[in-house]
């Protein structure tokens, strides 16, 4: 109500502002020297250290809840499968530049992170992924069916239906999954709503359409039986590929510089205009 | 349900034998093919550039593939130089100084600071957004637009608001430099549509304590200059950069006491972050 306010009064209205000038809020905690640190309601050293794993407290941090031990290692499992190291991997490969120009292996293996946030692999599409199976459970309790819910993905008719969390850019199928699905069974997961209507659409993709469920949208879906919103998942995998670029850097920083897939001046296609006279300024 | 699915397979796609580009050229010296002799900037040989030319000018051509006119250079360095640095209380600016004050080593400043700089709100990403909502909406009437969304949108309960991408208000105001440099662009013949349009747009959200912000501006001036808008967020980068970079390193020589590092009294741990029995 700031414009009102100064309408009646000639200032702005900036009450919101001093009341947080020269303070911070910290809703989750921080470092009372000699005391202890403060997390969400833990002493950290008192508390966490050694007695919660670090995806836990990972959590945590981005939920404000410590989940049970189960999920943290859920999570070590899933982390592994999301990153490896591979070179060709876009991000994986920046962490290579960074290495082959000895780069810092911070800068380095945060530029490849970075570069995960990425509509099209990386960390974004689990956003794409969650708000998906959210709002096909919620259509599936409507009464529609799954069949149906698979058609409404349809960006035109006649065409493949494009939902993320399904089919992959460079194969087919994700050898991901089975493992993931053997590290829930083991530590005694249950299939959830969420869980369950992923797979029945990927059994109708695949008996339609020969695709498959990937990483993402399996991943998802567990967390959302898990009780995750779409906003934490996307906060709690920011640095989901960081493993992988690590291996990829080290591959390149511990090689002579500037020998990680160099390129000859005719490596390059240039496609633009012939060469021209710079015009004299008019 | 897990039985039947199908093992992993590479799919059949063809990827490009080499990466191809219509902005640079490098001919190979005899010797090395590793090594360039010339380099071309969309076919203009960059020694002639660099002899002929400004920074500027060079900027427009490597974006938009032809060298400006004497207006659009006019306008383009304008745009350099009124958003040359956010100020020491941006928090760009900001992640700069701490990353000075911090001892973190120079190389990784900017990064750092351009990473905030990049943000939805007052950053690239705001810009990019405003420029695709001016280009959506300036070929329509902006009173009728702005009258629409003070009707239908809703007002934060607490802090700024952009009704819009790139229009709103700053710490509870219309912030007067961005309606300054507006002002000002206006006069300026390579100015367009786009920050006619805006200017009117600010106009008409006025009454309700709001107008341009910084990244409005930006953007506009973007438009008129032809840049696309997934170009926006870089550029406003670019154009920050300076400054993040002299504010970072002016602390980079300091002790660490050089900045506030808040007492008890200020830094504020509720009591159910201590105890969450409470």
């Amino acid at each position: 109500m700031s414009s009102l306010k100064k309408r009646e009064t000639g200032r702005s209205d900036t009450a919101f502002w001093e009341e947080r000038r020269g303070k911070i809020f910290a809703s989750r905690g921080g470092w009372v020297v000699g005391e202890a640190v403060y997390n969400s309601g833990y002493s950290m050293m008192d508390e966490l250290v050694g007695r919660a794993s670090f995806f836990q407290v990972l959590v945590l941090n981005v939920t404000g809840r410590l989940p049970e031990r189960r999920l943290g290692d859920w999570l070590d499992a899933v982390f592994i499968c999301m990153s490896w190291p591979d070179a060709r991997i876009w991000c994986n490969q920046i962490g290579s530049l960074a290495g082959t120009m000895q780069a810092s292996p911070v800068a380095g293996v945060s530029a490849g992170v970075l570069a995960s946030d990425s509509p099209m692999y990386g960390v974004t599409p689990l956003v794409a992924a969650s708000r998906f199976i959210v709002e096909a459970l919620r259509q599936k309790k409507q009464g529609l069916s799954v069949e149906a819910i698979v058609e409404g993905q349809k960006r035109r008719p006649g065409a493949k239906p494009v939902i993320v969390g399904y089919a992959r850019p460079i194969a087919t199928g994700d050898g991901r999954i089975p493992a993931m699905v053997r590290v829930a069974d083991a530590l005694d997961f249950a299939v959830g709503e969420h869980l369950a209507l992923a797979f029945e659409i990927e059994k109708v993709l695949l008996t339609q359409y020969q695709e498959t469920m990937n990483i993402a949208g399996y991943i998802t879906a567990f967390l959302c039986d898990q009780g995750f919103t779409t906003t934490e998942i996307y906060r709690l995998f920011s640095v989901l590929v960081n493993a992988g670029i690590h291996a990829t850097y080290v591959e390149a920083a511990d090689r002579p510089p500037e020998s990680f897939f160099p390129l000859q001046c005719e490596d390059i296609d240039y496609q633009g205009v012939s060469p021209r006279v710079v015009p004299e300024k008019g | 349900m897990k039985g039947d699915i199908p093992q992993e397979q590479k799919r059949d796609i063809r990827f490009a034998d080499r990466t191809a580009t219509r902005i640079w050229q490098e001919e190979a010296a005899p010797g090395n093919p590793y090594l360039a002799t010339s380099c071309r900037c969309h076919g203009y040989d960059l020694m002639e550039l660099l002899r002929k030319r400004s920074f500027v000018e060079v900027l427009f051509l490597l974006f938009n593939g032809e060298l400006p006119t004497t207006e659009q250079g006019q306008l383009l360095e304008s745009l350099l130089i009124a958003f040359i640095n956010p100020g020491p209380r941006h928090p760009a600016t900001r992640a700069a100084m701490n990353a000075g004050v911090g001892s973190t080593f120079p190389q990784h400043i900017l990064p750092i600071a351009l990473s905030v700089a990049g943000g939805s709100y007052l950053g690239g990403e705001e810009v990019e957004q405003a420029m695709r909502f001016l280009r959506k909406n300036q070929h329509g009437e902006p009173g009728p637009l702005a009258a629409e969304l003070l009707r239908s949108a809703a007002r934060p309960a607490e802090g700024d608001w952009h009704i819009a991408p790139g229009f709103g208000s700053r710490f509870g105001s219309i912030d007067p430099f961005p309606q300054l440099i507006a002002a000002e662009y206006a006069r300026l013949p390579a100015s367009g549509r786009a920050l006619a349009w805006g200017a009117a747009f600010a106009d008409a959200l006025h009454s309700e304590g709001l107008g341009w912000v910084a990244t409005g501006v930006v953007a506009a001036a973007l438009c008129d200059l032809g840049f696309h808008p997934r170009a926006g967020a870089g550029l406003f980068q670019i154009m920050c950069a300076p400054g993040l970079l002299a504010h970072g390193l002016e602390l980079a020589n300091k002790p660490v006491t050089a900045m506030p590092f808040l007492d008890e009294e200020h830094y504020v741990i509720p009591e159910e972050a201590r105890n969450r029995k409470i």
